[in-house]
């Protein structure tokens, strides 16, 4: 008997019982997304809106904005890429990491996957396959939104599209990985949800106030936001030190996860 | 015959709680192995070390000759679990459940599943968050039966079934034994355990105080002697006996638990004007309770 596909089965049965997450998220991030890129063509010429970012940069950094509003990259940037969809990539993430080890432990499913002939570090494996195809459709879709904006005067390059799409996908996975570990690690759910909502939020302030406060931009590279998307790599794109940063820092925590799975009680 | 688990020394605390306590059992290949005690004994994580679920602070346990947690694969390949607590996957049906869990085990063959489920009716295509207890634990059963595993665990599995369904599932599992396969069953009820296993071990407050046939433990059960005399007659000349205790007096009438031999009874007895003497048939259920209770300490 073989089991190298065993993970693949595993990961299966987690986006089954999801499947809602795997149409909903996308499809309603769809709809928004449609919704900023035909108000472009409203908003391009509005000094007003033009004038709100650059003389209240602190207060924009905070939501996310930085530069121009205005602009194609700066429109996008503000609603869509340095805000709105992380947020969903790390909700769908996050929500799963820490549900798919610790989680499905409270719960009584994990000890019944966990006696398949399936080791510990498939298993880690398995959800984080499952995570990844939670989170490419999220970004995937939002990808094909911002091309479609291409329609609406809103010309985005697509190597820095395809870029970023990447690397908020990467994003979503250092936290859901970082919830799947403390999960792991502590077999608390709710423990993974508050510890690794906290981190992203800090990491999250750091990269959006970088560019308005001076001491927080000196300690930006801190934060995966600002390899994602952080630093505008909507624009200049996304660097290979960016994605370098991101996917290290995933399987760093994958490792941590893999460990924190091998000694964990399961009931 | 070969042992298929061998647990010697197992310690595991959780917190200031020693959930197991220096447990050891051998259970041979082809047994059914019945594992009593009251709820929270230790059975449960006794189940979940020679599952290799969780790691013994002190102690060893070999599974089907595996060490159960550097060897789970190879373990688990041979292993049926039906939990105690059976949780299943809210959202999805008994069908896609099983079929991925077949895939994980590389299972192919799908005739004696299929058997599985008709045997026991179960509902395949209703989402399991749905069903009843008792059709959930349907599912568990064919989840765990379906690969014709070496080792089943077994934990409470007839919790939710019907007396019907509990005869089909005592039945399977004596087909499996008969067919080779070892069978660990969990219980808290004695009626679940004693109509199928050869040997037993009883667990409490994480402690093995136990380990016979059925057979043996029936010959160590007290025997039950009630005695009527035809005057008042003071207890305390049977309550001195070696093996004797009192378990009811009044004037005329005298109950005794009878461990030790019977005859310094008897001999005692025969001093009193007795007019009657009952001694029904040992009772295993009373036994079985006494070891539930503080009766047999470090047995």
């Amino acid at each position: 008997m073989t089991t190298e596909l065993a993970p693949v089965h595993v990961a299966r049965l987690d986006l089954r019982e999801r499947r809602r997450s795997l149409i909903f998220y996308p499809l309603g991030l769809a709809v928004y997304a449609m919704v900023i890129v035909a108000l472009y063509p409203a908003f391009k010429d509005d000094s007003g809106l033009a004038s709100l970012s650059e003389d209240n940069s602190t207060l924009m950094a905070l939501f996310g904005a930085s530069g121009s509003l205005t602009s194609p990259v700066g429109w996008v940037n503000a609603n869509l890429y340095t805000n709105f969809v992380p947020l969903i990539i790390l909700l769908v993430t996050i929500g799963y990491g820490a549900s798919a080890l610790a989680g499905q432990n409270e719960n009584g499913i994990l000890g019944l996957v966990a006696t398949l002939p399936v080791s510990r570090t498939q298993l880690v494996v398995a959800k984080i396959t499952a995570m990844a195809a939670l989170a490419v459709p999220v970004s995937v879709t939002t990808m094909i939104c911002v091309l479609i904006g291409r329609s609406f005067d809103l010309p985005i390059g697509l190597g820095p599209l395809l870029g970023v799409t990447v690397a908020i996908v990467l994003l979503g996975l250092v936290f859901g990985a970082l919830a799947l570990a403390v999960g792991a690690a502590t077999g608390s759910r709710g423990t993974a949800l508050g510890v690794t909502a906290a981190l992203a939020t800090l990491c999250y302030l750091i990269s959006s106030l970088a560019p308005a406060i001076s001491w927080i931009h000196q300690i930006r590279y801190v934060s995966p936001f600002w390899w994602a998307t952080g630093a505008g790599q909507l624009g200049t794109g996304v660097g290979l030190g960016d994605i370098a940063a991101l996917v290290g820092t995933t399987a760093v925590l994958v490792a941590l996860a893999i460990a924190a799975a091998r000694h964990m009680d399961i009931s | 015959m070969t042992a298929a688990i061998v647990a010697e020394g197992l310690t595991r605390s959780f917190g200031a709680h020693r959930a197991v306590d220096d447990v050891s059992f051998t259970v041979e290949v082809g047994e059914i192995f019945g594992f009593l005690g009251p709820n929270g004994a230790g059975k449960s994580t006794t189940i979940r070390l020679l599952l290799g679920l969780m790691r013994p602070d002190t102690g060893s346990i070999t599974s089907l000759g595996c060490d159960p947690i550097t060897d789970s694969v190879a373990l688990h390949r041979h292993v049926g679990y039906l939990p105690g607590e059976l949780a299943w996957f809210a959202n999805l049906t008994g069908r896609v459940i099983l079929e991925r869990f077949a895939g994980v085990r590389g299972l192919q063959e799908t005739t004696y599943r299929d058997e599985l489920v008709e045997r026991f009716d179960a509902e395949l295509d209703r989402p399991v968050g749905q069903l009843s207890k008792g059709n959930r634990q349907k599912l568990g059963i064919v989840a765990a039966f379906m690969h014709r595993p070496r080792l089943l665990v077994l934990d409470e599995p007839t919790s939710g079934l019907d007396p019907l369904l509990q005869d089909s599932f005592a039945r399977l599992m004596r087909e499996s034994a008969d067919a080779g396969a070892t069978v660990f069953l969990s219980s808290h009820e004695l009626d679940e355990v004693q109509r199928v296993v050869e040997r037993l071990a009883i667990i409490r407050d994480g402690r093995i105080v136990v380990t016979d046939t059925i057979d043996g433990l029936r010959r160590r059960a007290p025997r039950r002697i009630t005695l009527v005399f035809d005057r008042p007659t003071d207890p305390a000349a049977f309550a001195a006996l070696e093996g004797v205790t009192l378990t009811h007096a009044d004037d005329h009438e005298i109950a005794l638990a009878v461990t030790g031999p019977m005859a310094p009874v008897l001999q005692c007895a025969a001093h009193h004007d007795v007019v009657d003497l009952t001694a029904p048939p040992t009772d295993l259920d009373t036994l079985f309770l006494s070891y539930y209770r503080d009766d047999h300490d470090d047995d």
